[in-house]
């Protein structure tokens, strides 16, 4: 099997992305859903379950009381922040054990961390995008690196190879991957949400987040680039790739983002993930 | 004692064990002070140039800007008997991503700005390694001064 073989083989063979929550997102589409109907659905899966306990009672989802039941948080959680934990809670399987992310020299952890910053970034920056629901940004945030997770390991097979040649001349991390390993993590994330049965504009805006020319391209495939680059900037979960990534910043003015407001958005950012404790030790 | 310093903070070392250290500075800056005769350490990871776009994080989280944050290293820097005439300074950091656009540049205002302000108060820079599109972590040993520079996948200098 050629090595391009054996990567769309994993894409192939992905684990499925949690049933329950492509249910309940489904079911939240319907402003008159009931907590009951919501909980009999979602405690199945007793790791999502104990996670959306976890996560809820983070200071970021600024809740006014503490929650200790499913049917309590379900009733006390708004449907726009429950999709946010329920993608929480549901993701962080694929960011947990022992060296998720060695192949781009990141400690255990840090993909989660980057993540997760980026969720949050996309979310604070959502008011920007016409027609972006921000649990959708918020999703795309979480899961844009979901490739890098599944070809850490052959980075790492290639490291040297692609280290020289994306700190040659004016050549991207990315694309040094695309080039050596005939596939990048952009690329093998869009694969793995087609997979997964997420939407297509989802789907887009993880392929393409590393695109340079991505703020002429769709509202939330824009967003996605924007937030990922200023986490990237401010070395939130980066390991060797840097701050190699390219993106053309004149598209920021079609979406009325000048300097000040990036750097306002990066100094919220701090204090967001301080809120985000809960959420960042998931993937311990 | 390892003392890790996290975005937008600051932190001294005294004790001859300490040693303080800064993870992964992209367009962030991290400037270390040390003081070879009373052996006192001091690391900064600020984030952005200048503290006027936000005037109550600038109350509340100082170390996030370089205006409000090197005047306030240097201050601690003193308060435990350092002088500026023996200060060894380190600037390391300062990376950007790739964008002619200049945009995204917060690395290169970062570095700007310390510039400045070394220039108008008379401070010598002992070593510097900013730009790029690299990952840097740096790290300050109080007890003999020892800067080590690591580059993320490239592996560690001592400046």
């Amino acid at each position: 099997m050629s090595r391009l073989e054996e990567i769309l083989n994993i894409a192939n063979h992905i684990p499925p992305f949690p049933k329950v929550v492509m249910q309940v997102m489904k079911m939240l589409d319907n402003p008159e859903v009931q907590a009951a109907d919501l909980a009999e659905v979602i405690q199945y899966d007793s790791a999502i379950t104990a996670n959306i306990l976890k996560t809820c009672n983070a200071a970021y989802f600024g809740l006014s009381r503490k929650v200790s039941s499913l049917d309590d948080a379900l009733v006390v959680l708004g449907h726009d922040i429950l999709k946010d934990i329920l993608i929480t809670s549901s993701s962080v399987r694929f960011y947990k054990g022992g060296e998720v992310g060695a192949g781009y020299k990141l400690e255990q952890g840090d993909l989660w961390k980057h993540s997760v910053a980026v969720a949050i970034m996309a979310k604070l920056i959502a008011p920007h995008f016409k027609g972006v629901d921000s649990s959708v940004a918020f999703t795309a945030g979480l899961l844009h690196d979901i490739g890098k997770r599944f070809l850490s390991t052959f980075v790492a097979d290639e490291f040297n190879e692609i280290m020289n040649k994306a700190h040659r001349g004016r050549q991207t991390f990315l694309e040094a991957e695309r080039e050596i390993l005939g596939m990048d993590h952009a690329e093998l994330g869009g694969l793995i949400l087609e997979k997964w049965e997420f939407d297509q504009e989802l789907r887009d805006a993880v392929k393409m987040h590393h695109d340079p020319a991505a703020l002429a391209r769709e509202q939330l495939t824009a967003l996605v680039a924007i937030a990922n680059t200023l986490v990237i900037s401010a070395g939130i979960g980066v390991g060797a790739d840097g701050l190699s990534t390219a993106l053309q910043g004149e598209g920021l003015q079609r979406f009325g983002i000048g300097q000040e407001k990036l750097e306002h958005y990066l100094a919220d950012l701090v204090t967001e993930m301080d809120k985000a404790e809960e959420m960042l030790t998931l993937a311990d | 004692m390892k003392i890790i310093v996290g975005i937008s903070d600051m932190r001294i070392g005294t004790k001859p064990d300490d040693v303080l250290v800064t993870y992964s500075l992209g367009s962030c800056i991290g400037v270390a002070l040390w003081d070879p005769q009373v052996k006192v350490g001091g690391l900064l990871h600020y984030m952005l140039p200048d503290s006027g776009i936000d005037k109550e994080k600038a109350a509340s989280k100082p170390f996030m800007f370089a205006d409000t944050g090197v005047p306030r290293l240097f201050k601690e820097m003193y308060k435990h008997g350092a002088e500026k005439s023996r200060l060894k300074v380190y600037v390391v950091g300062g990376s950007q991503v790739m964008d002619e656009s200049g945009m995204f540049n917060i690395g290169k205002r970062n570095h700007l700005i310390i510039r400045k302000m070394f220039w108008k108060n008379k401070v010598t820079v002992t070593k510097e390694d900013v730009g790029g599109s690299v990952n840097r972590t740096i790290s300050l040993n109080v007890g003999t001064g020892e800067v080590i520079l690591k580059v993320s996948g490239k592996g560690e200098v001592t400046l």
